[in-house]
């Protein structure tokens, strides 16, 4: 009788039990802190980047801005190229991304569909990849890249990360799915691979090449060490993130926690939103790709 | 599929095969030579002169150049172990609220929860040096309220490590969670009802069934903390420079210092290598535990 309470109560909005129990209420009530301690920090953020530069320098804080004014955000645009750095960042963030995607669909559907002599070792090799920190390359990789000519340039912070271990693998563990018999068929008609690739394959597995590309992007226009090593003194070239760090180290000793706040809220909106409203594709992608691998 | 396509295998993997390998695999290989030679960043790799395992010596030797990489080596290990406790534990508490069927709003919780993984650590770092300001920060406020003195937070070489823990905790605990809630609805509802005839409470179905269950589940999150806590920078980066006096120099950043900062490529390459020994050691060891338990 319970366990049929456990899989379809439907008695309530809230509490699904006609009477709930002391432990309901104490579950609702940890929800509620845990929902409100989560959000605190990016409230307090967006609720700071609308004081003063007084209120923001007040002892004890103000939570609520008294008069919410957009000064801050006037004066980051007078410290940093906010319109310059976004469109770097927008640049980073789409085209690394339409580069993994194009590369990991290829090898996903090479490693799923295709038998070759040393595909199991080459797909393991490429695999361990996903778990090493960029920083044990990254001395080595800061010099490649300087010799090839693309220190201080988006070139440089881009062609490194156009293909990764984690697509490949997410595109092998959808594509494997694709029934044999579809690209029987379509070769049997004279397909070439690559339009089976593109106009048969891909299709079926839209929903984890959404993922895939709302990782990439997030990932991208979130990286830091990266794009801060091989742009290093080259400002024009900075994604938003790196522009932030000026905030801080602008006027320093004056207060100026509003600005920081400011760039901040500007920095987080983009990969958030995506989020926001794309989150099934998010969630659905990692669960598949724990509950496969 | 027994026809043999090796014209197309190939035009299909080398875009991928190439690019991980000139900038992934050329760059490994290259950090276990470059440990053994003595070379400066500012130039060619032909300029490399073989010095044995010198650089090795130097860092676990007793210069400043070895107190210094052994010193980030513990704070790193300090801040991965710390994170661990601190995560797998949340997450699967986490997951068990979201998972829950008897109070809605489980999926508000966990869209919260997650969508802090999706702001940029440089944010992160910046909102909560702000957070944890002693004078004019809400924490410290908040504490008052309960009655608890003002902490030094960053600002003292005691608390400025766990303080980075914390924030870090708080953006990745989402993801974890996510990755828990995946565990539990692998396990049969069948189990919990054969249980619940058999009188256990709770707890004890929470200790027979969701943990043991969970194993996998928890071992592939352990391994993704691990790889995710080593690569910590942003915080130390722009708010603590590595101090107060080197509490959170952090082996992401004192071998991006060392290496490309003062173009000691040779020795942040040895320090690379030693990182990346001890990630592998963990993980072999993670894995052989977790495998003598299967048995049990």
């Amino acid at each position: 009788m319970s366990a049929a309470i456990d899989q379809a109560p439907r008695q309530g909005l809230f509490f699904r039990r006609k009477r709930p129990t002391a432990g309901d209420a104490l579950i609702a009530t940890l929800m509620l802190a845990l929902v409100v301690a989560s959000a605190f920090p990016l409230v307090w953020m967006v609720l700071s980047s609308f004081k003063t530069t007084a209120e923001s320098m007040q002892v004890p804080p103000v939570w609520i801005p008294q008069s919410p004014n957009f000064e801050a955000y006037e004066k980051v645009a007078g410290v940093i190229n906010v319109g310059r750095s976004m469109w770097n960042s927008m640049i980073i963030a789409t085209v690394t991304t339409a580069g993994i995607l194009l590369t990991s669909l290829m090898a996903g559907y090479a490693f799923a569909k295709y038998r070759f002599r040393g595909r199991n070792l080459l797909f393991s090799v490429l695999i361990a990849t996903m778990f090493l920190p960029p920083i044990v390359t990254l001395i080595p990789l800061y010099r490649i890249v300087g010799s090839l000519g693309l220190n201080a340039s988006l070139a440089g912070v881009i062609l490194p990360n156009l293909a990764n271990a984690f697509g490949i693998f997410l595109m092998r563990q959808f594509i494997a799915g694709v029934p044999d018999d579809l690209i029987d068929a379509a070769r049997m008609d004279g397909a070439s691979e690559m339009r089976i690739l593109f106009s048969i394959v891909a299709p079926t597995v839209t929903p984890a090449i959404a993922a895939l590309a709302l990782f990439a992007f997030v990932y991208h226009w979130n990286s830091y060490l990266w794009p801060l090593t091989v742009l290093q003194g080259s400002g024009d070239q900075y994604p938003i993130v790196i522009s932030l760090s000026r905030l801080l180290s602008y006027n320093r000793g004056a207060m100026n926690t509003n600005l920081v706040m400011a760039g901040a809220t500007l920095a987080v909106l983009p990969p958030l939103a995506l989020f926001v409203f794309l989150q099934r594709f998010f969630v659905d992608s990692i669960v598949g790709s724990a509950v496969k691998g | 599929m027994t026809r043999s396509y090796s014209g197309s295998v190939w035009a299909m993997l080398t875009p991928a095969v190439a690019l991980i390998g000139v900038f992934i695999l050329l760059p490994m290989a290259l950090t276990l030579w470059l440990s053994l030679q003595h070379w400066s960043t500012q130039t060619g790799f032909q300029t490399a002169r073989f010095i044995g395992l010198d650089n090795f010596f130097e860092i676990f030797g007793p210069t400043s150049v070895g107190r210094d990489f052994k010193g980030a080596f513990l704070n790193t290990a300090i801040y991965t172990a710390l994170s661990i406790v601190l995560i797998l534990p949340l997450s699967v508490g986490l997951g068990l609220l979201v998972h829950q069927r008897h109070v809605a709003g489980g999926s508000v919780l966990r869209t919260v929860l997650f969508s802090t993984y999706m702001v940029p650590m440089i944010a992160v770092a910046l909102v909560w040096s702000k957070l944890y300001s002693p004078t004019e920060g809400p924490f410290n406020q908040m504490l008052g309220w309960i009655g608890v003195g003002p902490q030094p937070w960053l600002s003292s070489p005691d608390t400025a490590l766990v303080s980075i823990v914390f924030l870090n905790v708080w953006q990745q605990v989402g993801y974890f969670t996510v990755l828990a809630i995946a565990g539990l609805t692998q396990i049969p509802h069948s189990l919990y009802e054969a249980a619940r005839i058999d009188g256990a409470n709770a707890f004890q179905q929470f200790y027979a069934i969701t943990l043991p269950l969970l194993r996998r589940t928890l071992l592939f999150s352990a391994v993704i903390a691990i790889i995710n806590a080593v690569q910590v920078f942003e915080p130390v980066a722009l708010i603590t420079q590595g101090g107060p006096v080197g509490s959170t120099n952090v082996l992401t950043y004192h071998i991006r210092r060392v290496g490309i900062e003062r173009a000691q490529g040779g020795l942040g390459s040895a320090m690379a290598v030693m990182l990346m020994l001890s990630l592998i050691v963990v993980i072999f060891a993670l894995f052989a535990l977790a495998r003598r338990k299967d048995d049990e």
